[in-house]
């Protein structure tokens, strides 16, 4: 979207499409387009979040781009490298310098791993630590830096509060000392007060290790307070991108405007223009032809039915994907980019 | 599976299994039925165990003809007419069998036999099962398809047709039998863990493990199958009972290496013509093949109450 | 997947199993041993050398070109049917509907395998489906009084029973049921049990001495044919001698089946929409019936698929101890002397059973359970 070259990640077009398969063959009939053409950029030591609702294929997204899942098209560049197109072993540099913190800290710890143990795991596969009391040292360490301590080697997960656990989960993806670490919802399953404290010591590890983190949430108010940049998604594509601070003070695409109108805003002078949202999100199987919002989008002209939208910049910085506000850049005379893809 | 652990986590790791393994036995202890499965169960392995020591593991030839069928036991009385005592000063507790030999001789000799093949059909069936069951399980596709169709197969026909065929054609001996049993009985395992593999790597963890860059060996051996083992052995434990009732079935009707051998299925079989002259022939090594595995079906049953997840935590 | 397309698909990979079925009986009988041990049970020392090679021959073991028998033993080249071509000479056979001679005695007829394994067949399906009856009307009480009186002493009762059961070794409960009721209550006088124990062609408690045979033989199978010909005492005898074996049979399965049930009453008790049943005042036994049994019903139902499974195979044993004239006591006869026709038709018919009940039990399940889908 920019010609800066200083990212650290960036996608090209990518595609995710999960294949329902039926009948006796198997035939391949229908795709669940989760990721539907997605070009970002995720600069270095910033915090990018990705926000909307469930199901828009936030998950898949964070998973195509560390490459958990290959992509159905299109390409993932890691510091330069194509990543999208390496397999097996050849990905395994990579997978030191990417982590993930999911948002269940419940499940993503092998219950029956202590967590010293789960700590070494890492360090071992990526032969990080020379000896094995280098290693002990190294874990110890970084459960002081996530706020735990040392005693806490010995125990169990199920020992552990679930912000505990997140601590823990995050230690261990810093121990393969990352520069990029995907957050997918990382405090949604957590209490408030907890939540706070989590993303306190996210931010302060952000600026001690130097991170670059894509923060997945569907949480505004998180987003708004952890994010330097933000992409909404709907079903599957980025329909806005800005600053952060961009994006909430002057949000331009409708569903952005809904999905901020739609977040309780203690000051009701203060409200948006637009109602909640109406209807469902459409099943990403049968994704609707032109813009995939009008279904849902109170300015929804002939015009969105049949073309999809371009992909244009509004202010500087500031993109959307949408026809309505094609007048209103006209009308700023701002200049008008054909859509990437 | 241990190799794949690094090394620094041994002592952590035992501290904590201590305490799981401390907590389950807290449960075992105040379910009696699975305190009876633990006492027959150990008490026949020790049994199994001591055998040579108490009884000459090579005895059991025939005896001379006069000691055949006899009850020399003085307090305990069949009142039945042919019911005989071939006198003498030598007291067998369980009579003699229609080779001239004690009985009570012959089933403590015979426990190991059995329980040596229970061992190491269950033993090997898990291990065939957390293999292939596993890749199945976690490698899906194709893998996994041929590995469930050959499964299919083997359950299409009735395994103790499949063991008898295979005995008569590899010859009748106690490896033979093993194999025999183990043939018809590896699918269940392969199944048994390729469900719960399933069910275990849609876990978050294990999508961070691939996240961490571990191999797929390490993922599936190292954690998800420590994961979900747990009904593979509880099933283990209810099959050694099993097993020991096949292979005595298999000797029963006559698949035996040497009708001498002292096997319970065996000594059995001796009974059935004596049921009316010699009663406890059959009564007493049927017995000890109930109680046996009675006793690993109790134990097995109480690991899974313990085990339970919807009963734990 | 539509309910037919999920049956074709399944009836398609049972044509598969049955081949690789067919194969593996096939290589065990004849790839293990040497093509002479083929003809074993066909050749008498008094047989001439060009009477043994036509006996080969007709085996399919021999080629139609090989000169002599000794040259067959020898294993002379171009003289032994290579194992693939016997089989699909075997498969063609079979497939034109002519599975060839059998070893093995008859009830009666002709001495075709065909003939053979399906005047016997009826005795092992009566005998299997009064152990699939007295495992459901057994079992399945046992297994609801268990978790409705959890801990209580119907419970323990009843799981020591299932217990027993599953631990019981069959043949031997076989026996010592023929012992109890021979020996110690002495029904009929004495001399019921042949040398070799049977109760099953003669019968305890005997109303007449009808043998088998001589009744108008409609289905096969005893008990039924006693019916529909009007002969009572025939139907009685019958019965009587299906009780012992029939009770040997299930009781490993009573045990098995009791034990899930029980499982899963007391999961289905323990749920929500019970205890709401419940606190609407409804009677504990309509809670039970109505509410409970229909939902905890359901593993039992998936289970009885395996449950034909394990009949058919445990008929063997029992079928041998009470010397049962079925295709399972047949069974152990035709591997004895490597009897490749009648074991191949007998897998194959009990294979067939196994995969369609199975299919069977998987779309009944689905109907019931309608969270399933294929
Ligand atoms: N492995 C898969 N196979 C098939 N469909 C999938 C798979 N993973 C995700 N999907 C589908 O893709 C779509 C996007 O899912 P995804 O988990 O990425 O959404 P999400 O935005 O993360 O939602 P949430 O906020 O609930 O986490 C959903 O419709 C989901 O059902
Ligand atoms: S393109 Fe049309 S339908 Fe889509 S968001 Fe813009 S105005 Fe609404
Ligand atoms: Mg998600």
């Amino acid at each position: 979207m920019t010609d800066n070259n200083d990212y650290l990640l960036r996608t090209e077009n990518l595609f995710k499409w999960f294949p329902t398969r039926i009948g006796i063959l198997s035939r391949t009939v229908a795709y669940v387009k989760a990721v539907d053409g997605v070009s970002i950029g995720i600069r270095r030591g910033e915090t990018f979040g990705l926000v909307g609702e469930s199901g828009c294929g936030k998950t898949t997204l964070g998973r195509t781009l560390m490459r958990l899942t290959e992509p159905s098209k299109g390409s993932v560049a890691f510091e330069g490298t194509m990543i999208s197109a390496l397999k097996g072993s050849r990905l395994k540099p990579f997978r030191r310098k990417m982590q993930v913190v999911f948002q269940d800290p419940y499940a993503s710890l092998d219950p029956r791993q202590s967590i010293g143990s789960a700590l070494l795991e890492p360090m071992k596969i990526h032969r990080i630590a020379s000896t094995k009391s280098e290693a002990k040292k190294m874990a110890g360490e970084l459960l002081e830096k996530v706020g735990l301590n040392t005693d806490h080697l010995a125990r169990f997960p199920h020992e552990f509060s679930g912000g505990q656990r997140q601590r823990i989960a995050i230690a261990i993806a810093l121990a393969v000392k990352p520069s990029f670490i995907v957050l997918d919802e990382p405090t949604s399953a957590l209490d408030v007060s907890v939540q706070a404290q989590i993303l306190r010591l996210l931010r302060n590890l952000q600026q001690e290790l130097d991170l670059t983190f894509l923060f997945i949430s569907h949480n505004l108010a998180v987003i708004r307070q952890m994010c330097d940049r933000t992409a909404v998604m709907y079903l599957g594509r980025i329909v806005e991108f800005a600053e952060t601070k961009k994006l909430f003070e002057n949000p331009k695409h409708p569903y952005t405007k809904a999905l901020l109108s739609s977040v309780p805003v203690p000051d009701p002078s203060k409200r948006r223009e637009l109602g909640v949202l109406q209807g469902n999100i459409p099943s990403p199987v049968a994704i609707p032809s032109g813009c995939r919002f009008r279904t849902r989008c109170p300015y929804a002209t002939e015009k969105c039915l049949n073309l999809p939208p371009p992909l244009i910049e509004v202010e500087r910085g500031h993109w959307i994907e949408c026809h309505y506000d094609i007048d209103f850049a006209a009308a700023s005379k701002v200049e008008i980019r054909p859509r990437a893809t | 599976m241990k190799a794949s652990k690094p090394e620094g986590s041994q002592s952590s790791d035992r501290y904590g299994r201590r305490a799981d393994l401390k907590y389950a036995l807290h449960l075992l202890r105040r379910n009696p039925i699975v305190l009876t499965g633990v006492a027959i169960s150990v008490a026949s392995v020790l049994l199994a165990l001591l055998s040579p020591l108490i009884v000459n593991p090579t005895s059991w030839d025939q005896q001379p003809l006069n000691l055949r069928l006899c009850w020399n036991n003085p307090i305990v009385n069949w009142q039945i007419a042919n019911v005989f005592n071939c006198g003498g000063s030598a007291v067998y507790p369980l009579g003699t069998d229609s080779y001239g030999r004690s009985l009570l001789q012959m089933i403590i000799l015979a426990i190991p036999v059995d329980l040596e093949i229970a061992f190491e059909v269950v033993a090997s069936a898990v291990v065939i099962g957390v293999f292939f069951g596993g890749l199945a399980g976690y490698k899906g596709g194709i893998v996994d398809e041929a590995i469930l169709r050959v499964t299919d197969v083997f359950l299409a026909i009735p395994g103790i047709l499949l063991a008898i065929v295979l005995i008569v054609v590899l010859g009748r001996s106690l490896p033979t039998l093993t194999i025999a049993v183990l043939t018809t009985w590896w699918p269940y395992y392969v199944r048994l863990m390729r469900s719960q593999v399933l069910s275990e790597k849609e876990k978050p963890y294990v999508e961070r493990l691939r996240a961490m860059g571990a191999g797929g060996i390490r993922i599936l051996y190292g954690h998800i199958v420590q994961n979900s083992i747990y009904p593979v052995l509880v099933q283990a434990t209810l099959d050694i009972g099993s097993v020991i009732l096949t292979v005595s079935a298999l000797t029963f009707i006559g698949l035996t290496p040497s009708p001498l051998l002292p096997e319970l299925g065996n000594l059995s079989n001796q009974g059935i013509q004596y049921i009316f002259t010699a009663p406890w022939l059959i009564l007493f090594p049927g017995l000890t093949i109930l109680i046996i595995s009675l006793g690993f079906n109790l134990l097995g049953d109480g690991i899974r109450d313990v085990f339970d997840p919807r009963l734990r935590r | 997947m539509r309910l037919y397309e999920y049956v074709a698909r399944r009836l398609l990979l049972m044509i598969f199993v049955l081949l690789a079925l067919s194969v593996l009986i096939f290589y065990l009988t004849r790839g293990l041993l040497p093509p002479t041990t083929a003809l074993a049970a066909y050749i008498t020392p008094r047989m001439d050398d060009s009477a043994k090679l036509s006996v080969a021959r007709a085996l399919g073991v021999a080629t139609t070109s090989c000169p002599s028998y000794s040259a067959f033993v020898s294993l002379q080249g171009g003289c032994v049917v290579p194992l693939w071509g016997q089989y699909v000479g075997w498969l063609e056979n079979a497939l034109a509907g002519n599975w060839g001679l059998t070893l093995l005695p008859g009830i009666s007829g002709t001495d075709t395998t065909w003939h053979v394994f399906f005047s016997r067949f009826p005795y092992t399906a009566e005998l299997a489906i009064a152990g699939a009856f007295l495992t459901i009307i057994i079992g399945i009480p046992l297994g609801i009084v268990s978790a409705t009186h959890n801990n209580k002493l119907p419970d323990h009762i009843s799981r020591m029973v299932s217990l027993g059961g599953y631990s019981i070794p069959q043949f031997w409960f076989g026996a010592v049921l023929q012992i109890l009721f021979v020996l110690y209550i002495r029904v009929n006088g004495s001399g019921l049990l042949s040398a070799n124990s049977t109760v099953a062609t003669r019968c305890v408690i005997c109303f007449s001495g009808v043998v088998p045979g001589e009744i108008a033989r409609y289905s096969g199978i005893p008990l039924l044919d006693g019916i529909l010909s009007l002969n009572f005492p025939y139907f009685w005898d019958s019965g009587v001698a299906l009780i012992l074996p029939a009770l040997t049979l299930a009781i490993t399965s009573i045990g098995a089946i009791s034990r899930i049930v029980r499982s899963s009453m007391m999961e289905v008790l323990r749920q929500d929409y019970i205890t709401l049943a419940r606190s609407k005042g409804l009677k504990e036994n309509v809670v039970i019936y109505r509410h409970a049994l229909r939902n905890a019903i359901l593993p039992a139902v998936t289970v009885s698929g395996l449950l034909v499974a394990y009949l058919l195979g445990g008929a063997v044993i029992v079928e041998i101890v009470f010397s049962w004239p079925g295709v399972g006591n047949a069974s152990l006869a035709a591997a004895n002397v490597l009897d490749i026709n009648f074991l191949e038709l007998y897998v194959l018919v009990t294979a067939v059973i196994i995969v369609v009940t199975n299919l069977a039990v998987d779309v009944i399940y689905a109907k019931l359970d309608p969270r399933i889908r294929y």
